[in-house]
């Protein structure tokens, strides 16, 4: 049971980054950025050849400087290559019909193209099965909090995602970005009377979302231990429901969603003893919220302050 | 001749001085590297695959010559041809003036006055004739049979000896002279006088070139190897000897007549909105298409028979039902499969074979209604919460509920016999009145396709009368402004909810067919990528439009098949999608009304664009408890 909690709170920490780039790029557009998976699948990828590049095939060990170094590079790079991939789907799938002033429906079709597009390239070019990451530190136990087995990774995932978490809050909150994000998120309108440049702002929105979502895909892929070219789908489906579940449009809101979705979806494995049952239950949850409670649990904020 | 000049823009007079180096603007630049790199990302998508341990080999093979020169030829006389239209269509030509000697004075003016001109004119005529006819080599080398270079012509006189290649030439050369023949009408200006005998000429010669080709093309049981006697009548290769070719002609000569007795006074003739020819014209298409449907498959070998012909019109039966979705209501479902896969697993089960065991074993015939009300119902159960909420939503929970019923199907072992699926589905047989007849799909496929398509007529007439009804009307208004839509007293929810539904029991339906024809049931079939296959069948053909639809399913689904079985023509069956996601993002950028839109749904969209309705019906649906916090949204636009 206390690992099913520990387990929980770790994917709803990825849930979290994840979603914060559905919510974001939501509140911004009115849109649900259904290419985001495929930035998860990137950025896992970009740091898994990086890391193979600089460390060859041997197994890091368990704990040490060598483990942290290498979760903060995959994180980093994981990050980079998901904000640019993110870039490219905006200004390949997104741009032209922004600038056409295109209806909602042909946004979301070019996006699900760009989303199949891409993974589907990434399994041309990088093989299509499951790889491992080489040099992921064998997963040994670390400690144990409250009968939970806690590995040094785990725990490095965890600081590192509730330190992105906190960053993006400040950026969001206290930065001239963040208040131009907010600011289009209100009345694009206005924003752009008031001189702030839409263009710039939106691009900027897709990247900061782009290098969670990136960074969430390297700590998903070393959390399961594994990664292939359709490895993002589950995680951001889910990830949009954590963005629901938190209110859409709500910065704190995601974080929090993700954080229940991770556990709702862990925990009732105590009882129901059925791994393909979690996804059911994520679903269910989707389904629940939007029927009892469809503007999340701390509400929407969209052309609200965030 | 005076109308054109007269649009021609004035250029000023330093504009007319700063030459070469001011016409070569950022967004030229920005324009060519677009079309390059399009085409070296071809190159990529087309070259051989990499692998986790060479992650770079992929692209390196697919990016040095012999493989990228063919793409790079082809992005380059993209960017020109690009280029060179952006500059004639603005008027920005000018900047030429002192580089083109022999078009000078004609150019200067830009394109306007290049129609003016008949030297100028017969110059672009050839420069789209020849433009036309080097892509047509350039995909008939790429589609050619399999050669690890391909479309860097390096073999080029062995791509010339193919039937197929000049099937495409002729298609490149019917497309130049309707091309000339359009520059011709523009140069007579917006309202052209009537058609000279020259261009009447030339259209009927087109007309007849096209109907060659299609004919070299389709014409079954002729050699690989293409020879001139093909076209010459009496000789044993002669495509003269198939009744296909007479039917190409017969529409060849009839659209020839046609444009014969055009009259431009025509187009000012009033028509019933929404509708491209008159009614017996639009009648006479469907005709001749249901008379393709049932002829055509009588002559393939056995082989497509039981490949093809039964998979392209269950696809068809599925866009029908998404388009109902897609085009008539504007949502966006994608999660259609799932209520496929309840059609066809409500078959397996009521045939008893499921793992469990229903209380009566029912003929499939009685099932159809079953497995429609089942599907409905799911639809229903899905669509009320979602679609209370904003229409954007719906396409992930709908996304969510096709990976449920996927998962579940593959794991709930002991109900649905998991990933093995069920047993043999018995297939559907009358034993009524003395009569006794079963419909084999696998031993025999034509009689259970021609069941599926007296089905799909049924529906066809069934939607499109439904269009074309009151509740048609209503989800028009609803797509094109939901608030004044509402304010009139329609209810937005009940009838995207009725679309929803419509199209729900469709795919239910057609699970019923999969399940007979293609036993076992298995979950494979029932995957996300299914439901976007067919969704890229439906953009592709056009949205709201059946006859698109129609033709964009069975051209798409031949397509995929043909490629899939010709395997030496170098095109892995694990691509296929990579290919449908870059023609869905291609298809919404150039062409989001489809190849034969239909003509409501193209104003719409161009309206949409001018900020005026919206479209779709993805707005705010005004029942749900957000009503007031989105109101400002609904005018469609997108903040620029």
């Amino acid at each position: 049971m206390a690992n099913l909690i520990a387990i929980g709170i770790f994917t709803g920490f990825i849930f979290s980054m994840v979603a914060l780039g559905y919510t974001l790029v939501y509140g911004v557009l009115r849109l649900i950025n259904f290419a985001h998976s495929e930035v998860l699948t990137s950025g896992a990828f970009g740091s898994y050849f990086v890391t193979r590049v600089i460390w060859g095939y041997q197994p890091l060990p368990v704990t040490g400087v060598s483990a942290v170094i290498y979760v903060v590079l995959g994180i980093v790079v994981g990050g980079v290559v998901g904000a640019l991939v993110a870039l490219l789907i905006e200004r390949v799938a997104y741009r032209p019909l922004r600038r056409r002033h295109a209806p909602k429906l042909t946004f979301l079709i070019s996006a699900i193209g760009a989303s199949y597009f891409l993974y589907n390239f990434i399994g041309k070019e990088f093989g299509r099965y499951q790889q491992t990451l080489p040099n992921a530190p064998n997963n040994g136990t670390a400690f144990t909090v409250f009968g939970a087995q806690i590995t040094t990774y785990d725990l490095i995932t965890a600081v590192a995602a509730i330190v992105l978490l906190v960053a993006l809050d400040l950026l969001v909150s206290r930065t001239k970005l963040g208040r131009g994000i907010r600011a289009v998120a209100q009345d694009a309108e206005a924003a752009s009377l008031m001189g702030v440049n839409i263009d710039w702002t939106i691009a900027s929105t897709f990247a900061i979302g782009g290098f969670l979502g990136g960074a969430a895909g390297f700590l998903f892929a070393l959390l399961e231990n594994g990664l292939s070219y359709q490895m993002g789908f589950k995680p951001a489906l889910f990830a949009f429901t954590a963005a629901v579940l938190g209110g859409i449009g709500n910065v704190r809101g995601a974080m929090i969603g993700g954080l229940v979705l991770g556990l709702a979806m862990n925990v009732p494995q105590y009882w129901l003893q059925n791994v393909w049952l979690e996804e059911v239950v994520g679903f269910l949850v989707l389904v629940l919220v939007l029927l009892f409670r469809p503007t999340g649990i701390l509400g929407e904020r969209l052309g609200r302050s965030a | 001749m005076t109308v054109a000049t007269a649009t021609a823009p004035t250029m000023e007079p330093e504009a007319a001085e700063s030459g070469l180096r001011a016409s070569l603007s950022m967004a030229d630049l920005k324009r060519a590297a677009t079309c390059i790199g399009g085409a070296l990302v071809f190159a990529v998508m087309t070259g051989p695959d990499g692998s986790n341990e060479l992650p770079l080999s992929g692209l390196k093979h697919s990016l040095t010559p012999p493989h990228v020169t063919g793409f790079l030829v082809f992005g380059v006389v993209l960017a020109v041809v690009t280029f060179l239209w952006r500059h004639a269509k603005d008027g920005s030509w000018v900047g030429y003036r002192r580089t083109t000697t022999a078009l000078r004075s004609s150019l200067r003016r830009g394109y306007a006055s290049v129609l003016a001109s008949t030297v100028s004119r017969r110059i672009l005529q050839a420069l789209v004739l020849a433009a036309l006819l080097f892509v047509s080599l350039f995909i008939a080398d790429f589609l050619g049979p399999y050669r690890p270079d391909k479309a860097s012509f390096a073999q080029l006189a062995h791509t010339l000896t193919y039937r197929m290649t000049y099937a495409y030439l002729f298609f490149g050369l019917a497309l130049g002279l309707a091309t000339c023949v359009r520059i011709e009408r523009e140069a007579a200006g917006s309202v052209p006088k009537d058609r000279s005998t020259a261009e009447r000429v030339v259209v009927a010669l087109g007309a007849i070139v096209g109907a060659v080709t299609v004919a070299l093309a389709i014409a079954p049981g002729l050699p690989e190897t293409f020879s001139w006697s093909m076209l010459i009548p009496g000789t044993s290769v002669s495509i003269w000897s198939k009744w296909v070719t007479y039917a190409c002609l017969a529409a060849g000569l009839a659209f020839a007549a046609k444009s014969w007795r055009w009259k431009p006074a025509r187009l000012a003739q009033a028509r019933p909105a929404g509708q491209r020819f008159a009614g017996s014209t639009t009648l006479t298409f469907y005709l001749l298409g249901l008379f393709l449907a049932i002829e055509a498959p009588q002559y393939f070998s056995g082989f497509w028979q039981s490949q093809l012909i039964t998979q392209i019109g269950i696809y068809v039966l599925l866009a029908i039902g998404l388009n109902v979705v897609v085009g008539f209501a504007g949502l966006l479902d994608l999660g259609y499969v799932g209520f496929y896969a309840v059609g066809a697993y409500a078959t397996a089960y009521f045939t008893g074979s499921l793992p469990v065991q229903p209380p009566i074993i029912l003929n499939p015939f009685y099932i159809i209604p079953i497995a429609i009300i089942l599907a409905m119902g799911a639809g229903i159960l899905l669509g009320l919460p979602t679609l209370r909420l904003r229409g954007d939503y719906l396409a992930i929970v709908t996304l969510g509920f096709g990976e449920i019923i996927y998962v579940v199907l593959n794991n709930w072992t002991s109900i649905t016999g998991g990933a093995q699926g069920s047993t043999l589905v018995p297939p559907f047989s009358i034993n009524l009145l003395g009569i006794h007849y079963t419909w084999d799909p696998p031993v025999q496929p034509l009689p259970a396709y021609y069941l599926l398509l007296a089905f799909t007529v049924i529906v066809l007439v069934l939607f499109t009368n439904a269009n074309h009804s009151r509740v048609g009307r209503r989800w028009a208004a609803i797509r094109e402004d939901e608030v004044a839509a509402e304010s009139i007293g329609i209810s937005g929810l009940k009838y995207k909810v009725l679309a929803f539904a419509i199209g729900a029991s469709t795919a239910g339906f057609a699970g019923v067919f999969i399940a007979t024809a293609a036993p076992p049931v298995q979950p494979s079939g029932f995957q996300l990528q299914q439901s976007i296959l067919v969704l890229v069948f439906v953009i592709f053909g056009g949205m709201g439009s059946m006859a698109g639809v129609i033709l964009g399913a069975s051209l798409l689904s031949w397509l995929v098949a043909f490629f899939t079985f010709h395997s030496y023509l170098g095109f892995q069956e694990q691509d296929n999608f990579m290919y449908i996601g870059a023609v869905l993002i291609l298809m919404m950028i150039f062409r989001p009304q489809g190849i034969l839109p239909s003509r409501r749904r193209t104003r719409e969209l161009h309206l949409a664009e001018e900020g005026i309705g919206s479209a779709d019906a993805l707005g705010t649906s005004f029942e749900g408890p957000l009503s007031h916090e989105f109101a400002t949204e609904v005018d469609g636009g997108f903040p620029e």
